[in-house]
């Protein structure tokens, strides 16, 4: 069988989950680019790309970066800010994780357990998850490969996320900062 | 401190839908909010989808308005139709299983007491009578005969509302049910004399013919609960839905009988009763300390 | 408090850089020494023959300070609740139970992986009901494949020993973080001695941080504030229904993603001995020992024989068993149950699987004794299919 690739949607009535399909996690140093392990320099520099070519990128910062001011949190959703700027992205919030009732408003929140709605609505072509629980992401992530064509990417404080298109893992402050100047270099045509 | 959790990271607080400023803003977390202030303030229980006229959900909103403190405050519910309201209350709270709600609970305010044992965490079941007096009764009494420190709070609608209206233990003798097609074969269970019997520290009995009953009641529950062992509440919550009744007509019902065959009773064992004169006594200095600053300010 | 202050180390660093001394002790014994070293927060017993002894001594364990919070439930399927929420509240867990107790707590297990808590429970399996019987059997093992459990069975005292100590190590890494069960044959290893070699220096396991969750500690410190574990996913509308699909999906990978950890402490899913030998003896837990006295025998005889050892039964090992049997043109599946659950997960893996002897099974308590094997080695004996 050939190797399972993670390319966006819309994929279909229900999407396997990557990790049954081999595809593994990153190593601590890598990043996950449609299923296949890359060093995390490439990672990130796919992610700016993408979200430097998108029309409607879109970050959707969750309940671990709106909630608890850390002062890593503070710092993160700093630099947030900072890269959705530089590439002109919208932020959309998942400030918890309840299914919405008795309906979600599409054009400011977005939901685990109907992601898609979110995506359809506002036409983002690619998606950034930042700050929300691992368990959350994936349901989201598998949800909007299924049926959505938007790009997804997950900035991963602990392992990866192979159901997401590109992945970093172990996201902090000074990764964050990293793919600011990822995007910033994308933006200049390149290294 | 839990209250960090309440508090919204500035870089994103102009991208934050209205209702969590709200709740930020207007909420109860950390201010002294309860029952008597409803409307006043954004509650942590809203736009529930439960049936026109559900006094679950009417007790459901009572208690969540008098938690002593919301902040620090984690909910276990069971199957049934409180786990369709549980799902709109802004509080961490487990739904598990049918009927496995007091044993959730011990193992949740042991494993809390060891984390956080500078800091009161408390736990509070909230449960139907099926879940309760049925098929959870052991796990219900288990608790209690253990001691664990947390508030049992059943809504007691003499029903399996969710199932769509099967008799439960709660049930009265006689009456005609799903499943007792010629009536019930005994006797509806004491499960607070049960919780006496148990050790229960405080125990009450109420309906929702009076909220600020249900509210005084359960906030003097969870507190007990904190300091002394369990306690039990259990309120009497009439099914429109499965009775066919109009929503007017399950409250004047809660009235009814709460004058005949479900009235107040309350329970506190002598430590309760000790711990409660302390609290009231030292509120009271506090309402006085305050009158007088006021008096002061005025003068 | 223990006499001595134990030091927190890794898993790795415990269970391969850590002194030894090699004890002679029963299996119970093994948990109790692997329970020692774990760095357990909450454990909560309830007796059930073979079991029991086992939780006896991690009750002495709580006694002696090795462990934070021990009680006796009510009955097993409130351990199992009572153990989830403990360990919803974000401490280290243990537990153990076997045969009826298994399938009294049955609902729980689903749930708990579910709802992703990573507890480690050893099961000492036993027969079930009816008629009652204590005896050795694991046709409970069979029932469990399907709750979304990390399932490891060991063959003697040590891989229990182990194993228990792995399990923490795998069961809480943010990406699976799910329950791992450690399997053990009741009586026949519970109930023996033998050499373990124990870790002798004052270590004991990191503490579980429940920070690291993939899913939000009840806690009421961890972000949302606004969070029902778990969502009702039920309203009748696709959305619900592929959110509940995604969610089972995402437990199924959770398992998956255990693999290479499970790897790291184990070496490997299965272990061969005599690969090319055209005849395989596929087995799991004691039968495995049975197996191999089988296979010396009848190698005696002039037989071509191998062993397969299977540690892992899920995450499935799949590529492994197929790798394993790839050459073999008669496969031997010794098992203690009626029910044939091994032989059906290996043909269920396996191309031509019609080069599996079912058998022998044994049941009730019986022995397996290798001549029995032999037996089955040599030609088409039905014993207990
Ligand atoms: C093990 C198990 N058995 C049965 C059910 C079906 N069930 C769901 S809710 C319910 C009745 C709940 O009754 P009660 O606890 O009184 O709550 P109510 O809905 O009346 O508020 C039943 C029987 C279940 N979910 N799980
Ligand atoms: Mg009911």
């Amino acid at each position: 069988m050939e190797r399972y690739r993670v390319v966006p949607g819309p994929e279909g009535y229900l999407p396997p989950a990557a990790a049954l399909h081999g595809v593994e996690l990153p190593l601590p140093g890598q990043g996950l680019v449609e299923g296949s392990r890359v060093e995390g320099r490439t990672a990130a520099l796919a992610i700016a790309e993408r979200l430097v070519s998108a029309s409607v990128p879109t970050f959707f910062p969750g309940p671990l970066l709106l909630w608890k001011s850390t002062e890593e949190a503070l710092e993160r959703g700093r630099l947030v800010r900072e890269i959705a700027r530089e590439v002109g992205a919208k932020v959309i919030p998942m400030p918890d994780y309840r299914p919405k009732y008795p309906m979600i408003d599409p054009a400011v929140e977005i939901n685990p357990n109907h992601p898609n709605l979110t995506i359809w609505f506002n036409k983002i072509d690619v998606g950034v998850f930042i700050g929300v629980h691992c368990h959350q992401a994936n349901l989201a992530l598998k949800i909007i490969r299924g049926g959505t064509s938007c790009f997804t990417v997950a900035l991963c404080a602990h392992e990866g996320h192979e159901d997401a298109n590109a992945s970093l893992r172990d996201t902090d402050v000074a990764s964050l900062t990293a793919l600011l100047d990822a995007v910033r270099i994308v933006k200049q045509g390149g290294e | 401190m839990s209250l960090e959790i309440t508090r919204m990271n500035p870089h994103f607080a102009d991208v934050m839908p209205q209702e969590y400023t709200d709740l930020v803003e207007n909420g109860p977390f950390g201010r002294d909010f309860g029952a008597r202030d409803l409307g006043s303030f954004k509650e942590l229980f809203e736009e529930h989808p439960m049936c026109a006229g559900c006094n679950l959900s009417l007790a459901f909103r009572i208690i969540v308005a008098s938690l002593p403190n919301p902040a620090d405050t984690i909910m276990v519910g069971s199957t049934g139709c409180n786990s369709i309201a549980f799902p709109q209350l802004a509080l961490h709270n487990v739904h598990s299983l049918f009927g496995n709600q007091n044993a959730i609970a011990s193992g949740l305010k042991r494993g809390l007491a060891l984390r956080f044992p500078d800091k009161v965490k408390d736990v509070v079941v909230v449960a139907g009578d099926g879940a309760t007096a049925d098929i959870g009764l052991d796990m219900t009494l288990h608790s209690w005969f253990r001691g664990e420190k947390f508030a049992t709070v059943m809504f007691d609608n003499e029903i399996y509302a969710n199932t769509g209206g099967q008799e439960s233990g709660m049930t009265e003798c006689g009456e005609i049910r799903n499943m007792a097609p010629t009536g019930k074969k005994f006797n509806k269970i004491s499960v607070a004399n049960l919780a006496i019997e148990a050790g229960c520290a405080y125990v009450a009995v109420v309906t929702t013919a009076s909220p600020l009953k249900i509210s005084k009641c359960f906030e003097k529950a969870v507190l007990v609960a904190r300091e002394i062992g369990p306690t039990y509440v259990q309120i009497y919550t009439p099914c429109p839905t499965n009775l066919k009744l109009k929503s007017s007509e399950s409250v004047s019902l809660a009235k009814e009988r709460s004058k005949g065959t479900y009235q107040f009773r309350e329970h506190v064992s002598p430590e309760a009763e000790e711990f409660l004169a302390a609290r009231a006594e030292k509120t009271e200095e506090q309402v006085r300390v305050t009158s007088k600053d006021e008096e002061m300010h005025s003068a | 408090m223990p006499d001595v202050e134990l030091k927190p180390v890794s898993t790795e660093h415990l269970l391969r850089e850590c002194q030894r001394e090699e004890v002679f002790i029963t299996g119970s014994e093994a948990v109790r020494e692997a329970i020692r070293r774990a760095n357990v927060d909450i454990a909560v017993a309830y007796p059930i023959t073979p079991q029991s002894e086992s939780m006896h001594l991690v009750g002495d364990l709580y006694a002696e300070g090795y462990i934070r919070d021990y009680f006796r439930g009510e009955n097993e399927f409130a351990v199992m609740s009572e153990i989830a929420g403990a360990a919803m509240a974000g401490v280290r867990v243990f537990t153990a139970t076997c045969g009826p107790g298994t399938l009294r707590a049955f609902e729980n297990f689903p749930m708990w992986s579910g709802t992703r808590l990573p507890i480690v429970i050893s099961f000492m399996t036993r027969g079930i009901n009816s008629p009652l019987t204590i005896q050795p059997d694991t046709i409970e093992m069979g029932m469990l494949l399907d709750t979304g459990m990390i399932m490891l069975h060991a063959e003697n005292a040590q891989d229990l020993y182990d194993m228990i100590l792995m399990s923490f190590s795998v069961a809480e890494r943010t990406s699976v973080h799910i329950p791992v069960g450690v399997f053990v044959d009741g009586f026949f290893v519970t109930h023996t001695r033998q050499k373990v070699k124990i870790v002798s220096e004052d270590v004991k396991l990191l503490p579980y941080d429940p920070t690291h969750s993939p899913v939000p500690t009840m806690d009421m410190e961890t972000p949302p504030f606004r969070y029902m574990r778990d969502p009702f996913v039920m309203k009748s509308n696709y959305i619900s229904y592929a959110a509940h699909a995604s969610w089972q999906q995402e437990v199924m990978a959770a398992a998956e993603r255990a693999r290479p950890h499970i790897e790291a402490h184990l070496g490997s899913f299965v272990e061969q001995e005599n690969p090319d030998a055209p005849i395989q003896v596929v087995a799991c837990g004691t039968a495995v020992s049975q197996g191999r006295e089988a296979v010396r025998m009848a190698r005696e005889e002039g037989l071509e024989v191998g062993l397969v050892k299977i540690k892992v039964l899920r995450p499935a090992p799949r590529e492994e068993i197929r790798r394993a049997l790839a050459k073999a043109e008669r496969i031997v599946i010794p098992e203690f149950n009626r029910t044939g659950w091994l032989a059906r997960e290996i043909a269920s893996m396996i191309p031509n699987n019609d080069r599996i002897a079912a058998g022998p099974r044994v049941f009730g308590g019986m022995t397996m004794p290798p001549e029995v094997i032999v037996d089955v080695i040599k030609g088409d004996v039905l014993v207990g299919v």
